[in-house]
């Protein structure tokens, strides 16, 4: 088999790390096996893996989900055993599994993502579900999206939202659920819905202490590697 | 342990400089070990992560179970105010421990203008900047690389200095700290000064004293203890095969300076560019095996994933055995898709043949440094290099077909005139039309990058008076208007800083004052066009009463006893005098390992020899 897809880790060691660097790392930790991964043609060649959604610098995830095309048949265990110990700290290989004949692009099977966010809290948790409720209740929310390279961009939030946002309090945390939809159109980031929880709804914590995890990515309600 | 909360690290730039956990990365329990180090660089994490002297440090002290060694660079400006603001104290990029909390703080001295960054840091990591301030609590506080072989102005801020290569001289100084911490810290830490001062390539500038004449030249340097050397010699590895090399380099998540595999194939450069500090510290030539450094190469390939490999030295196409080493690293490596790199190129055919092998395909530019315009200049400053040399190397460039040529040149040197300088404007237009020549139209880009003349202790130069920033800017302005062509992109250094650059340079203990002063103003990243702040410094030399052209552009002497004097690269005084006087004769001295021997000195004196194994063979 010459293509195998992998159910992988972003860990608190790499939270602050870009997707690009996540990849370039990943890039090494497979040279470091010297299995026979293959190659783009061209002038700068470039490892054939791909991903199922670029992850922001800030974010961890509990699954991640990447895909490698070797030039010739290989062992789904032997490439198991030997990138175990090459993966840097803070990405584990949580599961692998061959994959034969023609498949759909990774990225194109994600239809959603859910999150968990981790905020230090010690006020008036009336006030964060109040918030929340409000949130839930309101029809359509606008966020406008600032980018420096698009410039401004209105959104609809409400759209991508999947299921309502939850919050939870857990000792001096609060826990804030939220499931978001990926559509070929676009998305929304947690982070973005968290910022409108604090600017729109009032909701009383300090966003720049969100710790934002990546708890799973689904599609048609299976991991990609359930499918 | 420092914590990072997501309010401080969210709120800055390329967070993962501060973040750490690479792989490769030790780290151990301060608890389980004997001694502690943090090796610093007073430059950004990208700088830092590019040395490769403190990249051997690393492998060899944490090749021992007993030491444990640690990283910290200078955080960049956004994440310093949000350290000061949260009251982070400058902390290990292992262990996330406080830089107060090792043992030793050694600093690696690259370039004059980090000076600001290393006072910064200390301030940072909440250590007094002046040694006379430190209390045994503190941490000893150290340096090495080319800036301490003039290492007065900074003396009054480092504990001791370590002269030349430092790997062996590393463990020494480790040995002794756990010795006298075993023995109880007897003595206290003037106890442990006293006991390297005796190891040779140490130098403790608080056991020496310094005086004066009437003029302010300095007069005297006198040990004030007899552990004290009055000569401070610098170390050197005699056997470059026999010591360890970096072999489980950290790797970094974000892109650095230099992100590749550095595999360092000898030191030393014997060609004798007359303005060339490097080529007088490094001195005698040592080279490694092919064999061993093809093992190395392997190695490090294995424990890095790196696709790139870049061969390092001073003069990388002179390495002996260059066309076997780079065919046995294209075999091995053909299948990886590793790609081997030379940083620069000797100005000859053979060069761009062998440029031509390694990149295959990708034609990047090709970068020369003929550094002088003229052919009398190249001579007063030993450039062997001619005319004609340049003519073939970029006629054989562009026929392998590259199109892009970067030239090198450097003005405000010895002897030179305004026809030197239209001389580099002549040999850049020589260089496009030999495009045409070559390919019977147009289309080369010739960069031309020049910059200001730094005279640098322990060079032939060492004497001479720098050019005015107004010499400079006028002679930038004629190269300027000297260039009429449009595919010519010329490029030039800010003079400004090469001034202060000069000064520091030559500095002596007195300069010290004005660096501490120049950072109290806020000075800090000088290399950095964007921080550099030359009114701050000119403030600082004001305010401290000193003049700073005093410095840089006086012609010194030759009887002149130098601020440097006492620190020794084991080559005579005697030489770079002949030296001198031999540019302004204009007269060649051949590089002493294809001619005769110009008897600098260095093999007696250190009892070394050259070791180039094409002639070993």
């Amino acid at each position: 088999m010459k293509k195998i897809r992998t159910e992988i880790t972003k860990g608190e060691e790499m939270r602050y790390i870009s997707h690009l660097d996540y990849a370039s790392a990943i890039e090494r930790a497979i040279r470091r096996t010297k299995m026979p991964v293959a190659f783009s043609e061209g002038f700068n060649p470039h490892m054939k893996i791909s991903f199922a959604s670029a992850l922001a610098l800030g974010v961890t995830s509990a699954t991640e989900y990447m895909d490698v095309e070797f030039k010739t048949d290989v062992d789904l265990d032997e490439f198991c055993e030997k990138i175990k110990p090459q993966l840097p700290p803070g990405i584990q290989l949580l599961q692998a599994k061959p994959l034969e004949g023609k498949h759909q692009a990774l990225m194109a099977l994600i239809d959603l993502a859910t999150y968990q966010i981790t905020i230090p809290f010690t006020g008036d948790f009336s006030a964060v579900e109040k918030a929340v409720e409000e949130y839930n209740q309101t029809k359509s929310v606008v966020y406008t999206r600032y980018s420096p390279k698009k410039g401004k961009k209105e959104i609809e939030i409400k759209q991508y939202m999947d299921k309502p946002v939850k919050v939870t309090k857990k000792d001096d945390d609060i826990i804030v659920d939220i499931m978001v939809k990926v559509t070929p159109a676009g998305s929304i980031k947690p982070g973005e819905v968290l910022k409108v929880l604090v600017e729109n709804f009032a909701m009383p914590i300090d966003e720049a202490e969100a710790f934002i995890h990546r708890v799973g990515l689904y599609s048609d309600g299976k991991t990609p590697i359930e499918l | 342990m420092i914590k990072l909360t997501p309010a401080v690290i969210n709120a800055v730039t390329k967070p993962a400089r501060y973040t750490g956990n690479e792989l490769n990365a030790v780290k151990k329990e301060h608890e389980n070990v004997d001694f502690t180090i943090a090796l610093a660089l007073p430059d950004v994490y990208e700088v830092g992560m590019s040395n490769l002297g403190l990249k051997i440090l690393y492998q060899v002290l944490n090749n021992r179970t007993d030491i444990a060694a640690e990283r910290v660079y200078s955080p960049w400006v956004d994440m310093e105010e949000k350290m000061r603001e949260h009251n982070i104290p400058l902390y290990s990029l292992e262990t996330f421990t406080p830089i107060r909390n090792f043992d030793m703080v050694g600093f690696s001295l690259q370039y004059e203008m980090s000076y600001s960054n290393v006072l910064n840091m200390l301030n940072m990591a909440d250590i007094p900047m002046m040694t006379a301030d430190r209390t045994e609590a503190d941490p000893f506080v150290i340096g090495g690389g080319p800036c301490v072989y003039n290492a007065e102005p900074v003396a009054d801020f480092f504990d001791f200095f370590i002269v030349g290569e430092g790997e062996e001289i590393i463990t020494e100084v480790a040995d002794m700290v756990i010795a006298w911490k075993k023995e109880g810290r007897i003595g206290g830490k003037t106890e442990l000064l006293r006991r390297v001062a005796m190891l040779e390539g140490i130098y403790v500038p608080s056991f020496y004293n310094v005086t004066y004449n009437e003029e302010q030249m300095m007069s005297s340097v006198e040990p004030i203890c007899e552990e004290a050397k009055p000569v401070i010699t610098k170390r050197l590895v005699a056997d470059m095969d026999a010591i360890e090399f970096v072999r489980n380099p950290v790797v970094p998540y974000i892109d650095i300076v230099h992100d590749r595999i550095m595999l360092e194939l000898f030191r030393g450069c014997t060609r004798g560019c007359r303005f060339c500090q490097a080529g007088v510290l490094y001195r005698p030539v040592r080279e490694r095996t092919p064999e061993r450094l093809l093992s190395l190469a392997k190695e490090l390939v294995d424990t890095t994933g790196y696709d790139e490999m870049s061969l390092t030295s001073l003069s990388s196409a002179d390495y002996s055995c260059l066309g076997e080493l780079v065919n046995n690293l294209m075999d091995t490596f053909k299948e990886d898709g590793v790609s081997v790199s030379l940083p620069s190129l000797r100005i000859d055919s053979f060069s761009i043949d062998l440029a031509h092998k390694l990149q295959q395909v990708r034609k990047s530019g090709l970068t020369f440094a003929p550094e002088a315009g003229t052919q009398r200049l190249r001579d007063v400053i030993n450039k062997g290099v001619t005319e004609e040399n340049l003519e073939q190397a970029v006629t054989a460039a562009f026929k392998q077909g590259w199109t892009s040529v970067k030239l090198y040149f450097m003005i405000g040197l010895p002897t030179e005139t305004d026809e030197d300088i239209i001389g580099i404007a002549n040999l850049a237009h020589k260089v496009v039309n030999l495009y045409k020549e070559v390919k019977g139209r147009r289309g080369a880009r010739v960069t031309v990058s020049v910059s200001s003349f730094v005279p640098k202790p322990h060079t032939a130069f060492q004497w001479f008076a720098q050019n005015t920033e107004e010499e400079l800017a006028r002679k930038q302005q004629l190269l300027k208007e000297a260039i009429k062509d449009r595919s010519i992109n010329y490029k030039y250094h800010d003079s400004k800083t090469s001034f202060l650059e000069g000064v520091i340079a030559r500095g002596d203990r007195k300069v010290g004052q004005v660096i501490l002063e120049a950072w109290k103003q806020g000075a800090k990243f000088d290399g950095w066009s964007e921080h550099f702040k030359y009114d701050v410094w000119m403030n600082a030399f004001t305010t401290c009463n000193i003049d700073p052209t005093f410095y840089n552009q006086r012609e010194r002497d030759q009887a002149e006893l130098l601020p440097w004097d006492h620190i020794s690269s084991g080559v005579d005084k005697g030489f770079l005098i002949r030296e001198y006087k031999n540019a302004v004769a204009e007269k060649f001295t051949p590089d002493c390992r294809s001619g005769q021997c110009s008897a600098c000195g260095v093999c007696p004196n250190l009892n070394v020899k050259v070791v180039d194994w094409s002639r070993e063979a």
